[in-house]
């Protein structure tokens, strides 16, 4: 196995909070002490509810959220990046050429008075990677045909597309650059499903084609079984749950990540109240519970869960789990 | 006794670039305590059907001549549509018919507090004293599953989180007990673990209260778990309705095949995905004839695009418009 693309360390990003509790600042702790290796040319997931931390930390492996603790190293090969310690202009524009996002909302990631042609053009032109108009025009065509849009459209505005085709015109941004890595933030989350699969595809079809690296963020489990090799759970900016993706899903070994499987809604109309719902809210990242932070909604919680934080330890199958009762709770149902 | 029943409704807005045909010749009834999913993608007219209903399209909206919306409460009917002065609105505006939205945020006045709101258009469809209207909204605040609710009634939408938020909107929306529930995407902004939250609550107020609830999204997991009938919606028209039962595991029209197709599926990590090929086309550009016909994998060549599907019965009460299934039918 070749080196990770992504290796985060302990990293953690906090927030200085407004309010002072007793002299002492309070801080809101949206990533804590978090490590995971991304593989070359791999699709990961990570998933987790809002206020998780997920997004948080696909910015900070982007450079795009306050560092507090810990190392995030990039390395596809060519280009080699401490993430945190980038100060060099040129050194983060090079970063920034290698790793790219992609936003959720293609109606509100799009400029409405910039062509499509000129939305995908700006990176190549603001990057200085193209020279001429004319090589300029060549690339976003390429681009445009990978990401089956239609090229003798480029020059519409984005009004005139519908959600999916938004979406396509953002990926072809983020492509335009020539990444070897891409966030995908909630990627399909506003579509409809029916245009979901098409994306998915698209994206799936982009990695296996160009090699890419994918980090695709969702809090849709049943979208991420299908297009991801490696899942991380993330609930209250601490990773509960790692593993490649059959079995996470087959075996899902922390309380939570059964609870976010079992919530997703049965097709079959017939099978309605068999889930077992996880009771109440995320807690506040600002107050989080004391030893495991998701003790506070766990059917099986015990007093071991308050006064000890579960580390994320090794099990069977290159799974791994930060529950003090992964072994013992298996199967069991909450009373 | 039917309590809703639509018929022949057709919507259209007046559009810099022409008459836009929203919703088309589109029928149902709903009869109390039943729960009817309306799904489709966006811009297949759904929202603005449900809408209708309550006079909330704006913006150049032109409603068919034929078009009728009857409304039956306590014995005296009523044509939605035909309200015109504002106190005649208010039995659909929140008296007889009450609204939940996708983004609870957005609904509440933000420089109000719950409480106020809730008081407000309690007095307003209810003849009850300020202090009966609080001690109801509490009540129902209660009801929702939110915790300290009395501390709750006295703050703003920013204080309560998404879920909280959500639950107060059904408080709202329930103390003045309607007959008609329209929920618009009620879960869609919601974590999955609070969308099962919110889906129980909606089933416990069904058995509860007994009203009808036309429940509007683009997931056809969450119709399963909810709804007692479907409507699937494209581009303006049903192509298909019936019992939820039937819909999913009999689905006629190629559209609902397609949408239930693109479902991820859980139990089979390796099959692939897949998408309903093609994009939904501009309001601006109908197509002629069947209006799935240009991504329809059954299309017919010379009938699809030359004339409009009627719904053709295929059991009681499943439907469906669609040229390929009448023809097996007919052999």
């Amino acid at each position: 196995m070749s080196r990770p693309l992504i290796q985060v360390e302990g990293l953690s990003v906090h927030y200085p909070l407004k309010g002072r509790l007793l002299g002492e600042a309070s801080v809101l702790r949206a990533v804590d002490r978090v490590s995971l290796e991304i593989p070359k040319g791999s699709f990961f997931g990570l998933v987790g509810e809002s206020g998780s931390g997920k997004t948080t930390l696909g910015r900070a492996i982007l450079k795009a959220a306050p560092i507090s603790e810990g190392r995030i190293e990039y390395d596809d090969g060519e280009g080699r990046h401490d993430v945190g310690a980038m100060t060099n202009r040129g050194e983060i524009r090079d970063f920034r050429r290698r790793a790219q996002l992609i936003f959720q909302d293609p109606y509100a990631a799009l400029s409405p008075r910039m062509t499509v042609r000129d939305i995908i053009a700006e990176p190549l032109e603001v990057m200085g990677i193209t020279r001429t108009r004319a090589e300029t025009d060549a690339r976003v065509r390429e681009i445009a045909a990978r990401c089956r849009l239609n090229v003798e459209h480029l020059r519409r505005f984005p009004h005139a597309f519908s959600g999916g085709q938004r979406q396509r015109i953002s990926i072809a941004r983020a492509l335009a650059p020539t990444p070897r890595f891409l966030v995908a933030d909630e990627s399909v989350a506003a579509l409809d499903v029916s245009i979901q699969a098409d994306i998915l595809n698209l994206l799936k079809g982009l990695q296996r084609d160009l090699g890419l690296t994918f980090l695709f963020i969702s809090h849709d489990l049943s979208v991420v079984a299908h297009v991801c090799d490696q899942v991380a759970v993330m609930y209250l900016g601490r990773l509960v749950e790692r593993a490649p993706t059959r079995a996470l899903f087959a075996r899902p070994r922390h309380p939570y990540t059964r609870a976010l499987l079992s919530a997703i809604p049965s097709l079959d109309p017939d099978d309605r109240g068999r889930a077992w719902k996880l009771q109440g809210e995320i807690p506040s990242p600002a107050n989080p519970p004391s030893g495991c932070r998701f003790r506070t909604r766990c059917p099986f919680a015990r007093e071991r869960c308050a006064a000890e934080e579960p580390v994320l330890r090794p099990l069977a199958g290159g799974h791994e789990a930060a529950c003090h009762f992964a072994e013992e709770l298996e199967g069991a149902v909450p009373a | 006794m039917t309590l809703l029943s639509v018929r022949d409704l057709t919507v259209r807005f007046a559009t810099d670039e022409g008459l836009v045909t929203a919703v088309d010749q589109v029928s149902f009834d709903l009869e109390p305590g039943e729960v009817m999913g309306l799904v489709g993608e966006s811009g297949s007219g759904k929202s603005v059907t449900a809408k209708s209903i309550m006079q909330l399209n704006f913006g150049g909206v032109r409603y068919g001549e034929g078009s009728r919306i009857l409304l039956d409460v306590d014995g005296k009917q009523t044509d939605a549509l035909k309200l015109k002065r504002p106190k005649d609105l208010r039995l659909v505006r929140g008296g007889a018919v009450s609204m939940i939205f996708q983004e609870p945020m957005a609904s509440f006045a933000p420089a109000i507090t719950i409480g106020d709101q809730m008081v407000e258009q309690l007095m307003l469809h209810k003849r009850v004293s300020k202090a009966e209207a609080k001690r109801t909204s509490i009540e129902f605040l209660e009801r929702v599953g939110i915790s300290d609710a009395p501390r709750r009634f006295d703050q703003y939408a920013f204080e309560l989180s998404g879920g909280m938020r959500q639950r107060a909107m059904i408080a709202m929306a329930l103390s003045t007990r309607p007959r008609l529930l329209i929920a618009d995407e009620p879960t869609t902004a919601l974590d999955v673990t609070i969308q099962a939250q919110v889906i129980d609550l909606m089933k416990e107020i069904v058995a509860e209260f007994g009203m009808a609830i036309i429940f509007i999204t683009h997931d056809l997991g969450v119709i399963a778990q909810t709804a007692d009938k479907v409507a699937v919606m494209y581009l303006g028209r049903v192509v298909e309705q019936g019992p939820v039962r039937e819909v999913i595991r009999t689905a006629a029209h190629p559209y609902t095949q397609g949408l239930l197709n693109a479902l991820p599926d859980l139990s089979d990590l390796d099959s692939p995905l897949k998408p309903v090929p093609g994009d939904i086309p501009s309001p601006l550009e109908r197509p002629a004839g069947c209006v799935f016909h240009t991504r329809c994998p059954e299309r017919i060549p010379g009938r699809c695009e030359a004339a409009v599907p009627a719904m053709a019965p295929l059991a009681p009460g499943h439907a469906c418009a669609c040229f390929a299934r009448e023809t097996e039918g007919a052999a």
